[in-house]
């Protein structure tokens, strides 16, 4: 299976990217921009939209700085984790460890590296893929990201209406597609 | 706030080529450099052990070296590993446990060897309560370098890659001390010059948090 946030499709990027491809470069960071979305998402509960974009921010800027440490015979999705779940931790102990029970660390730790965690992701992402590009952002941003209807309306340009008649059309879309066994 | 967008662009826009051993070039640029310096601040402060040249041909002299060496080649080799978000200290404990009871060895053998009445110089030399200090003082150079490299690497684990990484310069702090060094007494090595590496080990897990996080 490949899909756009495989192990092995990730790690071509990569290689790229330390080679000095531009556009692989691009590619990659938005993939791992998505990863680290759901991957904050899910344990950052109570966090604000703007604490997590903040934290999504900072992750990129701390793998770009720290690219070297990335071995090209190890797999990727490991040291891109690392990272994130590093960064997560480093986020609440900035703050005097205040959320640090939240975090629930345990379950992190055995779930980072799992195919479940992982492939599901991935799932969403292929069935995305499927949808015409402006109902993929659409449904990206608010259900996937959960920005609100009226920020993805301002940032898109559209009116609000229009954001969730794309929305709904997605889902149903999206809904066809899986009742049809596609 | 600036958009994660134009971040990934600004990003994109000053991506560099990295070269394909970075990471281990990093670590002979900081360790290397750190070591000279310890050597000379040993030369020029302490000196060689005036027996020097008899020195060479006792098994002792080797033993004390490579003791040090062993320890620190270990240690130099997990900071390696833990530089690396996903790295581990692998088994490095269990090397370290492992040098050190040959030494312990060596130590006991000796002592079994040798008479009563040179207890005292093998265990307490003439040299036992500065040893473990100079040896502290000539790791400094190197725990610098150790630092200076791993903030520019990515360790996840900053308590525990600060402690290897202030054994491994305790270790060859206490290499170069042992050039200047007289005693021939394995116990005396086993119990002072480790404690000189501990107390390096401990000011590095002291530090690791506060200097290398990043």
């Amino acid at each position: 299976m490949t899909t756009a946030h495989s192990e092995e499709a990730l790690k071509t990027l990569m290689l790229l990217s330390l080679d000095g491809d531009e556009a692989a470069y691009r590619h990659l960071l938005n993939a791992l921009r998505i990863l680290l979305v759901g991957y904050y998402g899910r344990r950052m509960g109570a966090a604000t939209k703007a604490d997590m974009e903040d934290l999504v921010q900072e992750t990129l800027l701390a793998l770009h700085s720290r690219r070297s440490t990335y071995d090209r015979e190890r797999p990727f999705t490991a040291w891109f984790f690392s990272i994130a779940r590093y960064k997560l931790i480093d986020h609440h102990r900035g703050r005097g460890g205040r959320k640090l029970a939240e975090t629930e660390l345990g379950e992190d730790i055995e779930s980072d590296f799992s195919e479940d965690t992982v492939t599901a992701r991935m799932d969403v992402e292929r069935l995305l893929g499927s949808l015409p590009e402006k109902q993929r952002e659409l449904i990206r941003r608010v259900k996937l990201e959960g920005q609100s209807v009226a920020d993805t309306a301002s940032r898109t340009g559209q009116s609000e209406s229009a954001v969730k008649v794309g929305i709904h059309r997605g889902l149903k879309a999206l809904a066809e597609k899986l009742r049809g066994g596609a | 706030m600036r958009k994660t967008d134009d971040i990934i662009e600004s990003l994109v826009g000053e991506l560099k080529p990295v070269p394909r051993h970075a990471l281990k070039r990093r670590f002979v640029l900081g360790i290397l450099p750190a070591l000279a310096v310890s050597l000379v601040l040993m030369l020029t402060i302490a000196g060689l052990r005036p027996d020097l040249s008899q020195a060479l041909s006792l098994p002792l002299f080797w033993i004390k070296s490579a003791y040090n060496a062993l320890l620190a080649i270990a240690a130099f080799l997990a900071i390696y590993h833990l530089a690396r978000p996903e790295g581990s200290q692998g088994r490095f404990f269990a090397a370290a446990a492992a040098i050190f009871a040959a030494m312990a060895a060596a130590a006991a053998i000796q002592l079994l060897l040798s008479p009563a009445e040179t207890y005292p110089a093998l265990i307490l030399g003439s040299s036992a309560l500065h040893c473990p200090f100079l040896i502290f003082a000539f790791a400094l150079p190197v725990l610098a370098g150790n630092a200076w490299v791993l903030r520019g690497a990515a360790p996840t684990n900053l308590r525990l890659t600060g402690f290897i990484a202030g054994l491994a310069a305790g270790a060859a702090g206490a290499w170069v001390y042992s050039w200047f060094c007289t005693e021939n007494g394995m116990p005396f090595v086993l119990i002072w010059y480790s404690l000189g590496i501990l107390l390096t080990g401990a000011l590095g897990s002291l530090l690791g948090p506060r200097l290398l996080r990043w």
